[in-house]
């Protein structure tokens, strides 16, 4: 219980601090946000450790009518443990990566204000919690968007925001009508709508759950806010726009599958047949548009938009397998694509070069930064040794257990366009010749460096020992079947 | 003692605004003296209005009754305190005493010299008066009577401004409202000449026996009553007076007539609609779809237009058409979620509108700037206030945590039960509209580099004002108890009138 | 064709009122002078009045006054003669605080012409 309280509020209280810190050096603002960060990673470990041992952690209260709850499960602790850890890397990544940049404090206020929040998506227990939190993530995570305060920056904030809210208000329908139908909310027990008979009420619903989480999962044609929102720091495109925020709609998608509809239930709308195929379909588009940009970031945030829609494809399998495979998937993508935006923000810091086509020879200069970019470019093919092998080893199994073995095709398809998509720019960093040699910027890489090697090694110890993980896959899959 | 107390409470909520008035000009010298009359006036309100509620809880619906000079109730006129009536006067007083704390030692650069300021002071009382007596009237003619209280005051308050620009948005609003008023009149001509009363719960009954007689009389009562009461309440597109006045008037006095004035014309509508035409008449007659229709237009084009302005008072204004969209929506889904959700939005814009155009005003008077697009960075100049501007952005937007959304959720509720499919996707798209245009302003305040570093928050009493409406708007959002309880039992009130 | 003719001259005040009503109406929103928009109020008011009185009258009805020779006459309703002499005084405050408005536009802009006003305002912005 207070585990969850206290994990909960450290990165609150550590934002807090830094907002109201008297001007001080950025020493101690980094000691705070690292140990609010650290308190937030090791309280959520805590609150996993207890949930997954099978203990029940409830906090719920009504007021005005409306019942709020915090109640972790399975789901929620996988992703609370996916988001806090890597909160951790990224703090430590900031410190190297913002030495020297302006807005420093306003930067690390909703840094940490966005790991609470985060982890309220994450420990809701009720639909109303997390719309709360949902909403709230949006608003906290603008000020990191629109840092840079350029032009382009805003433009980005805007559309950001304009997307986020109008997804927020189709999920405040959906819930409005579910809570019409059931007049209950809470994941607590089965699924909600179980005992209600499909209705184009439910279709309706189903529709409006998956396009307004489906804005933040960035599922295409929703997902043009991603790209534009890549001007931010790149500790922030890769925490919250590899990981938390778009896995916030990811995981209120796999929420309304599995813990609103059931399995069961979801398989008898009609609806439910189109959404792998949606699935599908953003996956190709996604990496096929990822291959063709030019600019770095921009191709890590479509190919961002494709790895989304694995997991999703997999909670949509509504097989055990699909389920598992997400699972996986959830976990094995993000430290692979927090370590590729790691790698091109040490590139763009070091060099000054953003885009693909000034790479070569990079990697001569930077050889640990490439060998970390090299590892997950690995990891993104679903090569053996990484822990996306393993993932897609699921996504397929539970694809071809469903009966849709074109699906599985579909995943080979996508991990050959990825092959091209980041391997041959690995390749000619170390191989090809520099073109105008950029002298070193004398900066000390060290504090984005290793973060970066570290959740590559830790890529590739998941992929070695899948076990690590297995306990909270399982956990999930037993949750829901 | 306390028997003559509660029986005389409906009564002295009202008088006592209203006597302190007349006394006021009397003081118009001292105006130390003026302000705090005022402010002990609509104290004491916040008290009275807190004891009936706490009253009107506790008696579980039976409502404290007045009669006027002791004559019982078809031929005396009544005042009812139930829970609607307790519901608006706390929002009555508890909106005015924080608007009032903002005008102290702060109204002489908007209006003038100490005379003139006690004249503003004369005519907030008399607003306050009206509007506490909308709340417990329940006689018809005695509705007009305040309807034309409040809009005298209303008017007069606008005209506070010594800017002839103020003289004439005073002039259009009044002629536009006495249009108003005499349709209003006509409303309950009609009315009284097929029903023979005056007296709501009378003509209510005489209207249920008789309506199929009188079917014609019956439509064009309810489409004069419609009609006036839209004009007064700034119904879009019955609208086109209110941006003019709400943005040349000064900023309490903004703050007010968006805030409350609006409110008040809204709660006779509800009364007259609900207590005399009753939901079986309201559906019978198709008033519910022309109410709601009506309600979803004015909120896309309220919205709309708003994002359009520049002027920051303007944006303000056009957002109030907006909101008030959202109580005509709620008004025509007749179910006891919808009209909760309707009468807690009423509240919950009260407080967050003032708040905004209390902000609005502090801004302006700190830097003379009235166009958002010269505000970058007053956020840092000027933190409380535009704290305060924040939460009530928020809260207008229906984040979660502020009081706006509980009304949004009952609202969309309310209207998923009657139905409707496009309604609950007007209110989510009116909250996104709701965010283009408050969201830039923060955006301005906040984010964008500052060239100007004038500006610094207001004095102290209007920064408890600020805070004061803020903390309101969080408290409604967070733990709405008792307000929520009273609104869902003044729905059930109305809708149990066959 | 002769009931409707008989329905019109037994309720001409009615539709006196009516047609007072109309001619208000059409004054305040036609007329760009701010005197005749008052006056469209005015008439506006008055027909107003007229439906409400009429209402209350019985023709060849007594005086509302408690006659003790003869308890039992019929009465004229007095009810809705007392509310329009409240309707009249709001009426003219209303009346009194526009011409005082008037006068103040009249002051700073020189003219009573609302669309001039108008006009002008434009100009200074």
């Amino acid at each position: 219980m207070i585990d969850l309280v206290l994990a909960l509020l450290s990165g609150a209280v550590g934002g807090l601090i830094i907002a109201f810190m008297p001007q001080c050096g950025s020493r101690l603002r980094n000691v705070v946000a690292l140990s609010s960060s650290a308190a937030g990673a090791i309280f959520s470990w805590r609150v996993a450790g207890a949930v997954l041992a099978g203990r029940t952690i409830r906090i719920a209260g009504t007021n005005g009518g409306l019942a709020w709850s915090l109640h972790p499960d399975p789901l929620g602790v996988v992703f609370a443990l996916i988001a806090s850890t890597l909160w951790l890397f990224a703090a430590v990544y900031s410190f190297g990566y913002m030495a020297g940049e302006e807005r420093q404090r306003t930067y690390y206020t909703y840094f940490l204000l966005a790991l609470s929040v985060t982890l309220g998506v994450a420990f809701s227990g009720n639909l109303v919690s997390l719309y709360l939190f949902y909403e709230l993530l949006t608003l906290v995570t603008y000020p990191l968007v629109i840092h840079e305060r350029t032009e382009e920056a805003m433009k980005a904030g805007t559309k950001y925001i304009v997307y986020s809210l109008s997804g927020a208000g189709a999920i405040l329908i959906a819930i409005v009508i579910t809570y019409s139908l059931t007049g209950n909310l809470d994941f607590g027990g089965g699924a909600l709508l179980a005992d209600v008979s499909p209705g184009p009420g439910l279709g309706w619903a189903l529709a409006l759950f998956v396009a307004g989480f489906g804005v933040k999962a960035a599922v295409i044609p929703l997902h043009r806010w991603l790209p534009q929102a890549m001007v931010a720091p790149t500790p922030i495109s890769a925490l919250l726009h590899a990981v938390a925020v778009v896995y916030s709609g990811v995981y209120g998608i796999l929420r309304v599958v599995y813990s609103v509809f059931g399995h069961e239930l979801i398989g008898q709308l009609g609806f439910s047949h189109i959404l792998p195929w949606i699935a599908a379909f953003t996956i190709l588009v996604g990496v096929i548009i990822a291959t063709q940009q030019d600019v770095l970031k921009r191709r890590l945030a479509y190919h961002t938009i494709s790895q989304l829609s694995y997991i999703l494809l997999g909670a949509f399998t509504l097989h055990p397998w699909g389920l598992a495979g997400a699972i996986l998937h959830m976990i094995s993508y993000s430290t692979l694509k927090v370590t590729l935006f790691f790698g091109a923000g040490i590139i763009a810091k070091q060099t000054g070069k953003v885009n693909v086509s000034e790479m070569s020879g990079v990697g001569r200069q930077l050889p640990g930064t490439l060998t970390a970019f090299g590892i997950a470019s690995l990891g993104m093919i679903g090569m053996m040794p990484l822990n996306t092998f393993w993932s897609k080893y699921y996504l397929m199994k539970g694809s071809v257990a469903w009966g849709k073995s074109p699906l599985a095709l579909v995943l080979i398809v996508s991990g050959i366009i990825n092959a091209f998509c980041f391997i041959p720019t690995v390749v000619t960093a170390f191989t090809g010749e520099m073109r105008q040699p950029v002298a070193n910027k004398e900066r000390d890489a060290r504090l984005m460096l290793v973060p970066t090697l570290l959740l590559a090694g830790i890529a590739l110890l998941i992929g070695l020992c899948p076990g690590l993980v297995w306990p909270g896959v399982d956990a999930v899959i037993n949750r829901f079947f | 003692m306390t028997a003559t107390i509660i029986s005389n409470l409906p009564v002295f909520v009202v008088i006592a605004p209203l006597f302190v008035a007349f006394v006021l000009s009397t003081f118009a010298r001292r105006i130390r003296l003026v302000e705090s009359l005022v402010i002990a006036v609509l104290a004491l309100g916040v008290l009275g209005a807190g004891y009936l509620a706490s009253l009107v809880l506790m008696q579980n619906g039976i409502p404290i009754t007045y009669s006027m000079g002791g004559w019982p109730a078809p031929w005396g006129i009544e005042l009812v305190a139930g829970s609607l009536s307790a519901f608006f006067l706390l929002l009555v007083s508890g909106v005015s005493l924080p608007v009032a704390l903002f005008t102290v030692a702060n109204m002489t650069h908007e209006v003038g010299g100490s005379v003139r300021t006690t004249r503003f002071y004369v005519l907030y009382l008399l607003l306050a008066g009206a509007l506490a007596g909308m709340a417990v009237t329940n006689d018809l003619f005695n509705v007009f009577v305040l309807v034309e209280v409040a809009t005298l005051s209303c008017c007069g308050l606008v005209s506070a401004c010594k800017h002839p620009r103020a003289a004439e948005a005073a002039f259009n609003y009044l002629i536009l409202a006495t249009l108003g008023s005499a349709l209003i009149l006509g409303g309950i001509g009609f009315l009284y000449i097929i029903t023979g009363h005056l007296n709501m719960g009378f003509a209510s009954m005489e209207l249920c026996r008789i309506w199929q007689d009188y079917p014609h009389v019956v439509w064009i009562a309810g489409g004069f009553l419609l009609v006036g009461f839209g004009v007064k309440s700034a119904l879009f597109p019955l609208h086109v007076w209110l941006p003019d006045a709400h943005s040349t008037a000064p900023s309490p006095a903004s703050a007010i007539l968006s805030g409350l004035a609006v409110k008040g014309y809204m709660i006779c509508f509800i009364k007259v609609l609900y207590n005399v035409f009753g939901a079986t008449l309201i559906q019978e007659f198709a008033l519910d779809r022309i109410l709601s229709l009506l309600g979803m237009v004015a909120i896309i084009a309220g919205s709309l237009f708003a994002v359009a302005q520049d002027e920051l008072k303007r944006r303000l204004a056009f957002s109030t058409v907006a909101q008030v969209g959202y109580v005509f929506l709620g008004l025509g889904q007749v179910n006891v979620c919808s009209l909760t959700g309707t009468l807690f939005h009423i509240a919950s814009h009260a407080v967050i509108k003032s708040g905004l155009f209390l902000a609005a005003g502090a801004i302006i008077a700190a830097t003379g700037k009235t166009r958002i697009s010269e505000m970058a960075g007053i956020g840092g100049r000027m933190p409380i206030t535009m704290a305060a501007f924040t939460i009530g952005s928020l809260g207008m937007v229906g984040i979660p945590l502020f009081s706006g959304f509980i009304g949004k959720w009952h609202l969309l509720s309310g209207s998923l039960t009657a139905g409707s499919t496009l309604a609950p996707l007007v209110i989510v798209i009116g909250s996104v509209l709701a965010a283009a245009y408050l969201f830039p302003i923060i955006r301005t305040a906040y984010f964008e580099q500052a060239q100007a570093t004038d500006g610094q928050d207001p004095g102290a009493p209007q920064r408890i004002a600020l805070i004061l409406l803020a903390a309101g708007v969080v408290i409604l959002g967070v733990a709405p108890g008792p307000f929520l309880e009273l609104a869902s039992r003044a729905a059930v009130e109305l809708l149990a009138i066959k | 064709m002769k009931t409707l003719l008989d329905k019109l001259i037994i309720n001409y005040p009615y539709f006196a009122a009516v047609i007072l009503f109309l001619i208000g109406a059409f004054t305040v929103l036609t007329r760009s002078n701010l005197f005749k928009k008052l006056i469209g109020i005015n008439i506006m008011e008055s027909a107003i009045f007229l439906m409400f009185i009429a209402a209350g009258n019985i023709r060849g009805g007594a005086v509302p006054i408690l006659c003790q020779s003869n308890p039992e006459a019929l009465y004229i309703n007095p009810v809705p003669s007392a509310l329009m002499l409240t309707g009249i005084v709001v009426s003219v405050s209303v009346t009194a605080f526009a011409l005082a408005l008037i006068i103040r536009l009249y002051q700073s802009y020189g003219t009573t012409d609302a669309r001039r006003i108008a006009e002008m305002k434009r100009e200074v912005t």
